[in-house]
């Protein structure tokens, strides 16, 4: 049962597809992106697409890379009521990301700073 | 055989996924229904094979099935053809029914009798015409879209091979159901022995059933022991303990009539003996004879010495056997009534009482009789036995509130997904709404072993838990659902698979989630589990059979299958070893030794496991000092001498 609901939310979620992307795209944060990219390389070791190896490589690429976000959000603690600062931080990030963008994995997070 | 003798044209259908239909009837059968010879009528016979239909009723229906999911569905048709390949843990009760009303129509026939599997899946089964209901249920909403939008763009609507399909499956659930509620045309024979977990399970289970609105026609206590040729102070005590539970019965299940049929000296086998059997079955049935006197020796039957037994008293001999330290998982199993559930309790206990962890003794069988056994009330959380060591818990896992747990989540989950997709506009997606809703109300097949395959994990994979279990004493549904349970691993996580790539295809639209990290622990859990459950350090399968013939057949397939999946066995108890007494007890424990040693020879090829021999005894042993002491009486079957 289980089964056909999660695929059946796969759908019912498509049919309102751009409503979808809006709003995930509203609250993503890069921090993210990049624990779907952790999560979609575990996806892929469960089903045997990717080796214990390379899930460890990817693994500890991206942890690095979700530690430095978080230090950064930390070390500036912004003061309350200032919302505008959200909205640069999410800039930076998404420059650091072009500059690894050379990475398979990272097509999707690509597609995001697009539409932002 | 006797309606069939009677003039009829009978078949015959064992719906157990371990048969013993042929056994008893002394031929091969199959999924066709073969001749039988009998002196008048016919008798035809079969035993189903449930995955075989399951792959008929789909192949004939696979398109439109197909049809129906690309347009109630997102999935294209590569996800659809992948999860329609895949098999469903819950089979043999889904198609079953279906199955059985296929063959009564496929002949001219007068009667079908239909031998059950034991009772927890036999009531799963019958809830099954609800089941197919939901089934076309789901499809109907999927289809509605499709009949939606073809109205709106080409005006009148022309119903397809898609809405036959639905149709068909409506009517066959409700004619079935029709069938099983018609009193005329259907009636239920319960069998049971004349022992007291038996007689607690038969009252739970006919509750079940009246729940149903399915009628109950008779009650058939088998194997009662007849009065003993000479002074025996086992047949005696057996039937003083049996006329209590008659009493009972009669008492408990009140107006129904009831039949009691004397234990023979051999099973009946074969045409030629359940013919001489037939005539205690036919004829009206009677109320139960009273019950011997009580009279004077009312004292408990000193089958089992039943000197006391001080904690300080060193471990059983069989411990270390079935539990070396490194053990984590004990599964008993084997045939219906064979003592399972009394065994596996009698382990837990002395388990408990050793050197070792925490010890969780769970019951997967839906009918539990755990605590009938131990005689205390337990539930689906774990409890301390009264008079047991602390270090015991027990659980009878109860599937159907763990599914209603599990449905409030999602049915809460899809609420929100709907009405966050829905937004400030006020166009709903109510086919897709109503599909989510009505599959999240589907009872599937199969959920006593997904829920008991995630109990054990639950149980064992507790970390930083200082009350987690550090073994857990399984005791499952009699044999084809213990082996069902077993191969769930595999089955669960081919679709856990077939999820995640369905995920990771359309990642970019729906993103992963909750939804898809759910996934990936259980299906990290799932192979950790296979690797438990194959590792014979860690898990081991005990098989408890009779011995008797056929227990003795059901129990060397039992073996056969667990070797091809790989399941390591530790060892095999054979129960109610009857004790030297009368003449008749003479001729039974001869008998016996038969059973017991062409089990041995099929058991111990293998060395360093145990075949542990337990007496019997009037009564049953239950509870927690009777079961310590039972225990202490199981001895090692040894070849070379008398067993």
């Amino acid at each position: 049962m289980v089964i056909l609901i999660d695929s059946l939310i796969v759908g019912g979620v498509r049919f309102v597809l751009d409503k979808v992307v809006q709003a995930v795209d509203k609250e993503l944060s890069d921090d993210t992106v990049l624990r779907e990219e952790l999560l979609a390389a575990q996806m892929r070791r469960e089903l045997g697409e990717i080796t214990e190896g390379e899930f460890a490589r990817t693994e500890a690429d991206l942890l690095a890379r979700i530690r430095d976000i978080r230090e950064r959000n930390r070390a500036p603690a912004p003061p309350p009521g200032e919302m505008r600062i959200a909205g640069v931080e999410a800039t930076f990030t998404g420059e650091e990301h072009e500059e690894s963008a050379g990475e398979a994995h990272e097509s999707e997070g690509a597609d995001h700073r697009r539409r932002r | 055989m006797a309606l069939a003798e009677s003039g009829r044209r009978v078949l015959v259908v064992s719906t157990d996924p371990a048969h013993s239909l042929g056994d008893a009837l002394g031929c091969r059968l199959g999924p066709r229904p073969r001749p039988v010879p009998v002196r008048r009528g016919t008798l035809r016979a079969v035993e189903l094979d449930a995955d075989a239909a399951l792959a008929r009723w789909l192949g004939q229906r696979r398109d439109a099935l197909a049809t129906i999911a690309l347009r109630g569905t997102y999935l294209d048709r590569e996800d659809v053809e992948r999860f329609l390949s895949l098999s469903l843990p819950g089979t043999d009760e889904l198609i079953g029914l279906l199955e059985l009303a296929r063959l009564a129509r496929a002949s001219p026939l007068d009667e079908v009798v239909v031998d059950t599997a034991p009772t927890g899946h036999t009531l799963r089964l019958l809830q099954m015409p609800e089941t197919l209901r939901q089934i076309a249920s789901v499809l109907d909403d999927m289809q509605a879209k499709h009949r939606f939008l073809s109205r709106s763009l080409g005006g009148r609507y022309r119903a397809d091979s898609a809405d036959a399909l639905i149709a068909e499956i409506e009517q066959e659930s409700s004619e079935i159901l029709a069938l099983l509620r018609d009193a005329e045309r259907t009636t239920f024979s319960w069998v049971m022995l004349p022992e007291a977990l038996s007689l607690e399970e038969s009252r739970d289970a006919l509750a079940g059933l009246q729940r149903s609105g399915i009628g109950v026609g008779e009650i058939v206590v088998n194997r009662v022991t007849p009065a003993p040729p000479g002074p025996c102070a086992l047949c005696e005590g057996r039937r003083r303990s049996e006329a209590r539970i008659l009493a009972e019965t009669a008492r408990a299940l009140g107006p129904l009539p009831m039949r009691v049929v004397a234990a023979r000296d051999e099973e009946p086998e074969g045409v030629g003996s359940l013919r001489t059997f037939a005539r205690a079955l036919v004829g009206p049935p009677g109320r139960p004879r009273p019950a011997p006197s009580a009279g004077s020796a009312r004292k408990r039957v000193p089958a089992v010495a039943t000197r006391r037994s001080p904690r300080a008293l060193a471990e059983p001999w069989w411990l270390s056997d079935l539990m070396p330290p490194s053990r984590r998982l004990l599964v008993f199993g084997g045939k219906g009534g064979v003592g399972k559930t009394t065994a596996a309790v009698t382990a837990a206990l002395a388990l408990a009482e050793g050197s070792g962890g925490r010890v969780l003794v769970l019951s997967a069988d839906p009918a539990h009789s755990l605590g009938d056994a131990l005689s205390v009330r337990l539930g689906d959380d774990e409890r301390a036995v009264p008079g047991a060591s602390a270090r015991l818990r027990a659980r009878e896992l109860d599937a159907d509130r763990a599914l209603a747990a599990a449905r409030a989540r999602y049915r809460g989950a899809v609420d929100q997904l709907f009405d966050a997709l829905r937004g400030s506009s006020n166009l709903d997606p109510a086919f897709d709404r109503a599909v989510m809703q009505d599959l999240i109300a589907l009872a599937p097949p199969g959920i006593d072993e997904l829920f008991a395959l995630a109990a054990v994990t639950e149980a064992l994979t507790q970390q930083g838990n200082s009350r987690a279990p550090s073994t857990v004493v399984l005791d499952t549904a009699p044999t084809g659902h213990a082996l069902r349970l077993l191969a769930l691993p595999d089955a669960a996580r081919e679709w856990i698979q077939a999820l995640l790539s369905v995920l990771l295809k359309y990642r970019q639209v729906v993103g992963l989630g909750q939804l898809a990290q759910e996934l990936v622990d259980m299906s990290k859990q799932l192979r950790a589990l296979e690797e438990l459950l194959r590792d014979p350090a860690r898990t081991a399968f005990v098989a408890v059979a009779r011995p008797a013939d056929l227990p003795r057949r059901e129990t060397a397939r039992l073996l056969d299958e667990l070797d091809a999946m790989g399941i390591p066995v530790a060892g095999l108890l054979v129960n109610a070893i009857t004790p030297p007494g009368c003449a008749r007890c003479r001729r039974a424990a001869a008998r016996e030794e038969k059973h017991v040693r062409a089990l041995a020879r099929r058991f111990l090829t293998r060395a360093g496991r145990p075949m542990i021999l337990a007496p019997m005894t009037a009564p049953e042993p239950r509870g927690v000092r009777a079961l310590r002491d039972w225990g202490r009486t199981w001895r090692r079957f040894d070849p070379a001498g008398r067993p």
